[in-house]
């Protein structure tokens, strides 16, 4: 029985129910409590796959190495090395090679080897009935975004947003502390160490002390899972986002989309990660920037707010624990971030 | 049942406004001056040739106030906004219709204009109309049909559309209120207060500069969401300067949308003209059309 079991049967037994109307007060108290999937120890199994764009065994090399390195066993998904156009192989292949991934007992977590574009394509496909009775860790960013939000929501299972077999460095020993760092902080994560990020201060910061269930990732995905049954609950929880290669108006609108969804209104805190701003058009000047965009969503809500966090479409992009609480501390003389 | 808003007659009042993107006056001189020709008064709002440096038509306020002005003036009989961009998103949460609820008028536009569209729909049950707005009468463009079926339906003619078929049409006859627009603008919406209507309804869909695969995340956005599963009928417009990665997508707009909704036995036509090009048909959103499709013919009638 794990602790999280016990504490509940606990509960329910030694201590009165709270009013009917406490637990009806907010259909969010009904979303699942986070399920935390067994970290791995040396001589585990990483399954990698593709599901969303395409890449070469090649490719994914310096990744098998660097994870064999630190004692792992890699199993390697039929569908890398396939293309279909853009596609790391149909979406039957993509939807097939993830299952079995998900199903096979052997693999203790699975990294999908690239982002792109594809999650949404197969997502609803997949049959998570296994990985509910036996959670397993799924690493990934960006279009991965769309599975670390539908297991969140449907099954509150928790989950890596962190790089992928395409981020790790061809040499390590010519790469540069920060790869070195966020690559490490994958295994980090993996194994089962608590999570610490300290952040530098924004002046633009919004001040404050939260403690919530990490949850999010690329902005754009978190809007197009909107009205979906992948769609993000945020109620009490840390929201981080972060996105590449949009116009100022679109991540401006992208964050209107959060505020009329209502995911802004009950957050614990936001934390706004990496945004690489495609330039304006000329003549077309936005005049605003990422914070303006921000501040002005949230300027009428309390929790607190910080810029600049290491994550994102760059070289600092942390490992960061999906569904896992956090306690997020944004003070004028520090900003730290840690797993609780 | 819809709330119709009465249609022009001559002597009546269309008031120009630019609740998103910047426009400068010559630009609308044209429309001002072809509106006239038509036989209407033109009104135009503050927002249009502004003193605005960025990229919007004004500050939200500004935008906002001079488009509840003109929403509420009673000498203004239509609100025709003179371009789209990006912009209702920011204001539309703060737009009263209290007083336009009981004294409806044509609001008309498209692209960033949808979001007018859907959410005087869906919250106010109210037509609306999608249409060429004042860049597209430039050029001698106010001769073309697609600007003359703006006048045609904003003095209350019935409407027979007739265009060509396409290969990949699917056949069948759909009866609804239509509604629809541009395809990022309904994807923006999902789940917000102007979201979408679509059950039993005809959905017209038009894009411009989306990449392929965005054009197939939010489609795939609209299927996952409901939107695509009780249609009454689909329109295709146009999707203009569509981009593709680096890595090509591997199939062009309408294969994409042609399989997205292929589970489904609704008719579907492709290539109907409304779009960000010449081609944009004035369309009433939230009034009962009738869709014929065949393969070599396709009707809209309402």
């Amino acid at each position: 029985m794990n602790r999280k079991h016990f504490l509940s049967s606990f509960l329910v037994a030694g201590l009165p129910l709270p009013g009917w109307s406490a637990w009806r007060s907010d259909g969010e108290n009904d979303a699942p409590a986070a399920i935390l999937p067994r970290y791995l120890k040396p001589g585990d199994t990483i399954g990698i796959t593709c599901p969303a764009g395409f890449i070469t065994l090649p490719e994914i090399q310096p990744a098998m190495l660097q994870m064999i390195e630190w004692g792992f066993n890699i199993k390697v998904g039929d569908t890398v090395g396939k293309k279909d156009f853009t596609f790391g192989g149909t979406d039957e292949e993509r939807a097939g090679d993830f299952q079995q991934m998900l199903d096979d007992p052997k693999v203790k977590a699975i990294m999908c080897a690239r982002g792109g574009y594809g999650f949404v394509r197969i997502i609803d496909k997949l049959n998570f009935s296994k990985l509910v009775t036996q959670p397993k860790w799924i690493i990934g960013f960006s279009d991965i975004t769309v599975l670390h939000c539908h297991l969140n929501r449907n099954y509150g299972i928790a989950s890596i947003h962190s790089k992928m077999c395409n981020s790790f460095p061809d040499d390590w020993n010519k790469a540069e502390p920060i790869q070195i760092e966020t690559i490490l902080s994958i295994k980090q994560a993996l194994t089962g160490q608590k999570m610490k990020y300290t952040v530098p201060v924004n002046p633009l910061n919004k001040p404050g002390k939260a403690e919530g269930a990490l949850i999010g990732g690329n902005l754009k995905l978190i809007e197009t899972l909107a009205g979906t049954k992948s769609d993000l609950r945020t109620t009490n929880k840390i929201l981080f986002v972060e996105d590449t290669g949009e116009y100022l108006y679109s991540i401006d609108r992208m964050f209107w989309n959060l505020k009329r969804t209502g995911k802004l209104e009950k957050l614990a805190g936001l934390i706004v990660g990496g945004f690489k701003i495609k330039p304006d058009d000329p003549g077309e000047e936005f005049g605003r920037t990422i914070q303006d965009i921000v501040l002005e969503k949230v300027k009428e809500y309390h929790f607190p707010v910080c810029f600049d966090f290491p994550v994102g479409h760059q070289r600092n992009n942390y490992a960061l624990k999906c569904g896992v609480k956090h306690r997020l501390s944004v003070s004028n003389e520090d900003v730290i971030l840690q797993e609780i | 049942m819809v709330k119709v808003p009465p249609y022009l007659q001559p002597g009546d009042t269309i008031a120009l406004v630019c609740p998103s993107g910047y426009m400068a006056i010559e630009k609308a001189q044209t429309c001002i001056d072809v509106l006239k020709e038509w036989g209407y008064k033109v009104k135009i709002g503050t927002t249009v040739g502004s003193h605005s440096i960025n990229y919007f038509s004004g500050t939200d306020e500004e935008r906002l106030i001079n488009f509840q002005q003109i929403l509420d003036d009673d000498t203004v009989n239509a609100v025709l906004c003179a371009r789209g961009g990006y912009g209702l998103s920011r204001i539309i949460d703060h737009i009263s219709f209290r007083k336009f609820k009981k004294q409806p008028k044509w609001v008309i536009g498209f692209s960033d204009i949808t979001v007018l569209h859907s959410h005087i729909y869906s919250n106010y049950g109210i037509a609306t109309m999608h249409a060429p707005m004042a860049a597209a009468f430039n050029d001698g463009g106010y001769r073309n049909e697609y600007v003359q079926s703006l006048k045609n339906v904003m003095e209350g003619k019935s409407i027979k559309y007739e265009v060509p078929g396409h290969e990949f049409n699917r056949k069948g006859e759909g009866v609804g209120e239509l509604v629809g627009g541009n395809l990022a603008m309904l994807a923006h919406m999902v789940g917000t207060p102007s979201d979408i209507k679509t059950k039993g309804r005809i959905l017209f869909l038009e894009d411009v500069g989306e990449y392929l695969y965005n054009i197939d995340r939010m489609m795939h956005q609209l299927k996952r969401s409901g939107k695509l599963d009780k249609l009454a009928g689909l329109i295709v417009g146009g999707f203009s300067d569509t981009k593709d990665t680096e890595r090509p997508f591997g199939q062009n707009v309408y294969e994409i949308i042609r399989d997205i909704v292929k589970e489904y036995d609704y008719p579907v036509c492709f290539g109907f003209p409304v779009s960000h090009e010449k081609e944009n048909y004035a369309l009433k959103v939230g009034v009962g059309y009738k869709l014929k499709v065949g393969k070599s013919k396709v009707m809209l009638i309402g």
